[in-house]
C-alpha cells in the first residue's frame, strides 16, 4: 500500500517537476518571504507589511550597528560564547568572514547577472534568497530552541557549556552556508561544510568545555550538530538539497523514469536468490522498500544514511544466510527497482555532499550507502550487457511501456503491504481484546468487592443490631411498658391465682375476660383433645415428650370433670408454689410483672417457650400473655422477633391445627374412642366444651363454677363470649362461635391492630 | 580521551565472485567458519580490533561484490580506503587470471594504497590450479606480498591481515611524518591565503 502510495507521489512528482521549468508562480511565491501564512507584497520586497515593518527597523537598526565601530557583528551576543574560549583565532576568523561577505555580496550580485542569462527553474528562487539572505538572514530562533531540548535529551550527562558551543556552532554553520551558497559552486560548498565538520571537531577535541567528554559522546554530539544544522538547511530550497546549479533534479527525473522503464527487471535478471511466493521474503522485500522509500523524509544526512542502513539490513536478511557483497548487492539494486525512491539522485548527493566524510567512509552506515552508491551507478549503466541478455530482448523490453513489466512483483508487494495491514489490523483488534479482557476482569473484581463489601455490610449491621437494640430500646419504653402491663396483665393474674376475687377485676379488663376465658377451658381443650388424637395419632405435631406427659398428666386425672377440676385446682394450687407448670407458672410469673422489668419478661418468655402445652394449645392462655406482651414485644424487637413472634405464630397455627383436628378429626368421630378411653365420652367431649360453658348440662355449669374460681368466674357472669371461644376455636362449626363480642374484644386489643391481626377473626368471619 | 583505537583502517577485500572473500571476511572478524551456510546476518561489514607495536588499530573490513558486471560501478567502494585485499581461488584459474584486471581497478581508483594478493582456498593439494610458483612469480612482478590462505583451515588468514594492517600503518606514519613535515607549508599557504585576500 505504502509502496502504492509512493510510487503514485513519485510520479506527482514528476509531473510537478516536468511543469517546473516554465515560469510558474506558486501559492507558496505570493506570500510572505518570512513565513507568516500572510501574502507578502512585492512592494514591500515580497513580506508582507508587517514582517515589512519590522525587516526595514531591523535593517536600519543593522546599519546603526554597522556604523559603530565597537560593533563588529550584527550578533555579538551569540558568537560570544565561542570568542571566549579562542579569542584570537575567532576575532580574526570573524573578521575574514566579514571580508567574505562582503566579498560574497559582490560576488552574488554577480552571480545574479549571470544567472538572469542562464534560464533555469530556480534562478528566480536564488535570485530572491540572495537578495534577502546576503544582509539579513537570521537563523530562526525554534532552530534554537528545538536544539535546546534535544540536547537535554539526548545529552542529559552533558555541561551547558557544551550545550551552548553547540548551538553555536550550529548557528554560524547555518550562517556560513547561508552566505556562501549563492557564492559557491556545490562542490565549494561541500568542501566548506566538511571543514567546518572538522573545525568543530578539532573544537571538541581543544576546548576545555570538552575534556572530559569521550570520543563516543563526541563523535554523537558531532552527529547532533550535523543533524540539526542540515535539518533547518534540507528545508530550505535549493540550498544544499538539490542546489540550483546542478542537474540533481533533472537527474532524478531521469532516473525515476529510468526505473520505471526497468520494471521488467525480476530476480532472474540480477541472479539474486529471492523467492515472490515466499511470504516472508515478500515482507523482509516490502520493509527494505519502504525503509528506502522513507530516506526521502530524512531531513538530515544522518537521518538518510540510517534509513539506509536500516533498508539494507532488510535486504541482507533477505538474501538469506550465506550473505555476501556478491549477494547484496544485486538483491539491493533490485530493491532500488522496485522502490523507485522519489528524488534519489538528489539524496544520494546530498548524502555525499554534506554528511560528514569521515562517517561515510567508514561504519556500517557508510558501507550500505556505498553499496547503494553502486546499485544506484549501476541501474545508470544498466546494458544487455550487465544483466548477461541478449542486446535485442533487452531492447524489447525496454520499448515495452513501463507499466507491463514487473506487475507479478508490484502485485506481490501490494499484497505483502495488503497482509500487513492487516496485520496490523489484528495487532489492534488482539489489543482491544486484551483491553476487554482486562475490563471484565476487573469488573469481575469490582463485583467480588462489592459483594464482600455487601457481605461486611450486613454482618456489621447484624452486629450493631445486635447490640444496640438491647440496650436502647427497653430502656426507653420500660416506664410505658409497665404501666401498659399493669393495666391489662395485672387483672389476668388475679383472676387466675385469685379466682374469687377475680370478679371485680375482671369488670375492670373486658378484654383480659374473654382470654381467661379461654385459658383454661382452652387448655383443658387441648389436653383432652390432644391426648385422645396423641394416644392414637402419636405423630401430633410439635407434641414433645414433655407434652405428652404433661397432657397425660392433665388427662389422666382430667379422666372425669370433676378430676378435671380437681387437677385443675391441684395444678393451680401447685402452680401457685410450683411455677414449673407451664400455664400457671406462665401465669404465676405475670403475677409478679407488673413490676416488670425486661429480664422478667424474658423469663416468663422462656417459660412460655418451653411449655410445648403453649404451643399446642390454642392458647387463649397463650394468646393472652402474649397479647399483653404483645406491647413489650413492640418495644423490644429482639423479643418480639426471637421470642414473642415464635409463641405468636404458634397460637396461630395451633389454632388452626386445633380446627383441623376439630374438623378432621370432627369431635363426633373422637368421642366414641375417647369414651371407652377417658371416663365418659361426654364428660371429654364436654371436657373441651364444658370450659367454655357452653354445654348445657348443669354439671358442665358447676365444673365451670369450680373453673371459674381461677379463672371463669368471669365467664359465668358473661357467659356470651365464654362459650364462643372455646368452642369456636375447637369447633368452628359450632353455631356459638358467632358470638363475636369476644372476639371484638380481642380485636379491640392494643396489639391486634399492629400485630397479629388475630387469625381468629377472620375464620369466625368467614365461615358463617 | 579514552578511545578504543589509536587508528581506524578500512579495508576493501576485492575478488572475483566464488572466491571466498566473505568466508575470509568471517574467517578473521568471528573466527568462525561455515561451508554450506552462514549464520550471521552482516558478513559484508565486520570491525576487528587488532594491536600492532602497542597501537590499536580498528580494522573496518569491506567486502566488495565480485560479479563481472558490477566490477565498473564499484569504485565507490575504494573512496577512503586504506589497503586492499585482492583475491584469487588457487583452485579456479580464471579468478587468478582476473587479479590483473582488479589490479588495473585499483589503480584507476585510488593512487596510494596497500595491497596483498591472496589466494584463497588452499587447503586441498589436488584440487590447486595456480601453483604457487606462478603466483610468486606473478606479485614480485607487481612488488605485492602474496599469501596462500585458507579460511575452512584457518590457515595464514590472520597472518595475511596482520601483514596488510601492518603496512597500512606503517605508511599511515609515514604519511603522518610527511604531514608534519608540509604542515608547516600549509601554514604557509594559508598565510600566502590571507595575504592572497588582504591584496583583494
Amino acid at each position: 500500500m505504502l509502496f502504492g502510495a509512493n510510487l503514485q507521489r513519485s510520479y506527482k512528482y514528476m509531473n510537478f517537476a516536468s511543469k517546473m521549468p516554465s515560469l510558474r508562480i506558486d501559492q507558496n511565491d505570493l506570500k510572505c518571504k518570512n513565513g507568516c501564512d500572510y501574502y507578502g507584497n512585492p512592494q514591500w520586497q515580497g513580506y508582507c507589511s508587517k514582517c515589512h515593518r519590522e525587516q526595514m527597523l531591523r535593517q536600519r537598526r543593522a546599519e546603526k550597528a554597522s556604523s559603530n565601530p565597537s560593533a563588529t557583528l550584527p550578533r555579538p551576543e551569540q558568537k560570544k560564547p565561542e570568542r571566549g574560549t579562542k579569542q584570537a583565532s575567532h576575532s580574526s576568523f570573524s573578521k575574514f568572514e566579514e571580508k567574505r561577505l562582503r566579498q560574497s555580496e559582490t560576488l552574488a550580485k554577480k552571480a545574479n547577472l549571470l544567472k538572469f542569462s542562464v534560464f533555469k527553474k530556480s534562478s528566480t528562487d536564488d535570485h530572491d534568497h540572495s537578495e534577502r539572505r546576503a544582509p539579513e538572514f537570521k537563523v530562526p530562533p525554534m532552530v534554537n530552541e528545538g536544539m535546546k531540548r534535544d540536547f537535554r535529551t539526548r545529552f542529559p550527562t552533558l555541561g551547558a557549556e557544551t550545550d551552548r558551543d553547540a548551538r553555536v556552532f550550529v548557528h554560524s554553520f547555518i550562517m556560513d552556508v547561508m552566505k556562501c551558497a549563492n557564492v559557491m559552486s556545490v562542490d565549494e560548498l561541500s568542501e566548506r561544510v566538511q571543514r567546518l565538520y572538522q573545525r568543530f571537531m578539532k573544537h571538541m577535541d581543544t576546548s576545555q568545555h570538552f575534556a572530559h567528554v569521550d570520543s563516543d559522546t563526541k563523535e554523537l554530539l558531532m552527529d547532533f550538530v550535523e543533524k540539526h544544522a542540515m535539518n533547518y538547511l534540507h528545508d530550505l530550497p535549493s540550498v544544499v538539497f538539490s542546489p540550483s546549479g546542478t542537474d540533481d533534479e533533472r537527474l532524478d527525473r531521469a532516473m525515476s523514469e529510468r526505473i520505471q522503464q526497468l520494471s521488467w527487471v525480476g530476480e532472474r535478471h540480477l541472479e539474486c536468490k529471492l523467492d515472490r511466493r515466499h511470504a516472508a521474503c515478500r515482507q523482509l522485500l516490502y520493509k527494505a522498500i519502504s525503509e528506502l522509500l522513507g530516506m526521502d523524509s530524512a531531513s538530515s544526512p544522518g537521518g538518510k544514511l540510517t534509513r539506509v542502513r536500516r533498508c539494507c539490513r532488510h535486504v541482507l536478511a533477505l538474501c538469506g544466510a550465506p550473505a555476501s557483497a556478491d549477494d547484496l548487492l544485486p538483491a539491493l539494486i533490485f530493491t532500488v527497482l522496485k522502490a523507485n525512491p522519489p528524488r534519489l539522485v538528489s539524496n544520494i548527493n546530498f548524502v555525499t555532499r554534506f554528511c560528514n566524510a569521515q562517517r561515510l567512509m567508514t561504519g556500517e552506515g557508510g558501507y550500505y550507502f556505498t553499496n547503494l552508491c553502486c546499485a544506484v551507478s549501476f541501474i545508470e549503466n544498466l546494458t544487455a550487457e550487465s544483466l548477461n541478455m541478449d542486446k535485442k530482448e533487452f531492447d524489447c523490453y525496454m520499448s515495452m511501456p513501463a507499466s507491463i513489466g514487473g506487475s507479478a512483483w508490484a502485485a506481490a508487494l501490494s499484497l505483502c503491504g495488503a497482509s500487513r495491514e492487516a496485520e496490523e489490523q489484528r495487532e489492534a483488534a488482539q489489543r482491544l481484546l486484551q483491553d476487554a479482557r482486562n475490563m471484565s476482569e476487573r469488573a469481575a473484581a469490582l463485583h467480588a468487592d462489592a459483594v464482600c463489601f455487601q457481605e461486611q455490610i450486613a454482618k456489621k449491621v447484624e452486629d450493631v443490631l445486635a447490640k444496640t437494640p438491647l440496650e436502647i430500646k427497653p430502656r426507653r419504653e420500660l416506664p410505658r411498658l409497665c404501666k401498659s402491663k399493669t393495666a391489662i396483665v395485672t387483672p389476668l393474674i388475679d383472676l387466675e391465682l385469685n379466682p374469687t376475687p377475680a370478679e371485680p377485676q375482671t369488670a375492670i379488663t373486658e378484654e383480659s375476660r374473654p382470654l381467661v376465658g379461654y385459658t383454661v377451658p382452652s387448655e383443658d381443650n387441648s389436653q383432652s383433645s390432644q391426648p385422645t388424637i396423641a394416644d392414637p395419632v402419636p405423630n401430633v405435631e410439635k407434641d414433645s415428650i414433655t407434652d405428652r406427659i404433661n397432657n397425660t398428666d392433665t388427662v389422666q386425672p382430667a379422666s372425669s370433670i370433676h378430676e378435671l377440676e380437681h387437677t385443675n385446682t391441684a395444678k393451680q394450687g401447685t402452680q401457685e408454689t410450683e411455677p414449673k407448670l407451664n400455664i400457671l407458672g406462665f401465669e404465676v410469673i405475670e403475677k409478679p410483672s407488673p413490676p416488670k422489668s425486661p429480664q422478667n419478661l424474658d423469663q416468663t418468655w422462656q417459660l412460655k417457650q418451653t411449655s410445648s402445652l403453649e404451643l399446642l394449645t390454642p392458647s387463649p392462655l397463650g394468646f393472652t400473655p402474649f397479647d399483653s406482651r404483645s406491647i413489650d414485644e413492640l418495644m423490644t424487637p429482639d423479643e418480639f422477633g426471637s421470642d414473642s413472634l415464635a409463641p405468636g405464630l404458634s397460637n396461630i397455627n395451633y389454632d388452626i391445627d386445633l380446627s383441623d383436628f376439630s374438623g378432621d378429626n370432627s369431635v363426633a368421630e373422637d368421642p366414641p374412642k375417647e369414651a371407652k378411653d377417658p371416663f365418659s365420652p361426654e364428660g371429654l367431649k364436654k371436657a373441651f366444651d364444658p370450659f367454655a360453658p357452653q354445654p348445657t348440662a348443669s354439671t358442665f355449669k358447676e365444673v365451670l363454677d369450680k373453673f371459674d374460681e381461677f379463672s371463669l368466674t368471669d365467664n359465668k357472669t358473661n357467659r356470651t363470649f365464654d362459650p364462643f371461644d372455646v368452642i369456636h376455636r375447637n369447633d368452628p362449626f359450632s353455631p356459638e362461635r358467632k358470638e363475636g363480642s369476644s372476639i371484638l374484644d380481642d380485636s379491640d386489643s392494643p396489639t391486634t391492630a399492629c400485630l397479629l391481626p388475630s387469625p381468629l377473626q377472620p375464620q369466625s368471619s368467614n365461615k358463617p | 580521551m579514552a578511545r578504543e583505537f589509536d587508528h581506524l583502517f578500512k579495508l576493501l577485500i576485492i575478488g572475483d565472485s566464488g572466491v571466498g572473500k566473505s568466508c575470509l571476511l568471517l574467517r578473521f572478524a568471528d573466527n568462525t567458519f561455515s561451508g554450506s551456510y552462514i549464520t550471521t546476518i552482516g558478513v559484508d561489514f565486520k570491525i576487528r580490533t587488532l594491536e600492532i607495536n602497542g597501537e590499536r588499530v580498528k580494522l573496518q573490513i569491506w567486502d566488495t561484490a565480485g560479479q563481472e558486471r558490477f566490477r565498473t560501478i564499484t569504485s565507490t567502494y575504494y573512496r577512503g580506503t586504506h589497503g586492499v585485499i585482492v583475491v584469487y581461488d588457487v583452485t579456479n584459474g580464471e579468478s587468478f587470471a582476473n587479479v590483473k584486471r582488479w589490479l588495473h581497478e585499483i589503480e584507476q581508483n585510488c593512487d596510494v594504497v596497500n595491497k596483498v594478493l591472496v589466494g584463497n582456498k588452499n587447503d586441498c593439494p589436488s584440487r590447486k590450479v595456480v601453483v604457487t610458483e606462478d603466483a610468486q612469480r606473478f606479485a614480485n612482478q607487481m612488488n605485492i606480498p602474496l599469501f596462500e590462505t585458507s579460511a575452512k583451515e584457518n590457515i595464514n588468514v590472520e597472518e595475511m591481515f596482520l601483514t596488510i594492517t601492518k603496512m597500512v600503518l606503517r605508511s599511515k606514519l609515514e604519511m603522518k611524518e610527511r604531514q608534519n613535515v608540509t604542515s608547516n607549508d600549509t601554514v604557509h599557504l594559508k598565510r600566502s591565503h590571507k595575504t592572497k585576500k588582504k591584496c583583494c
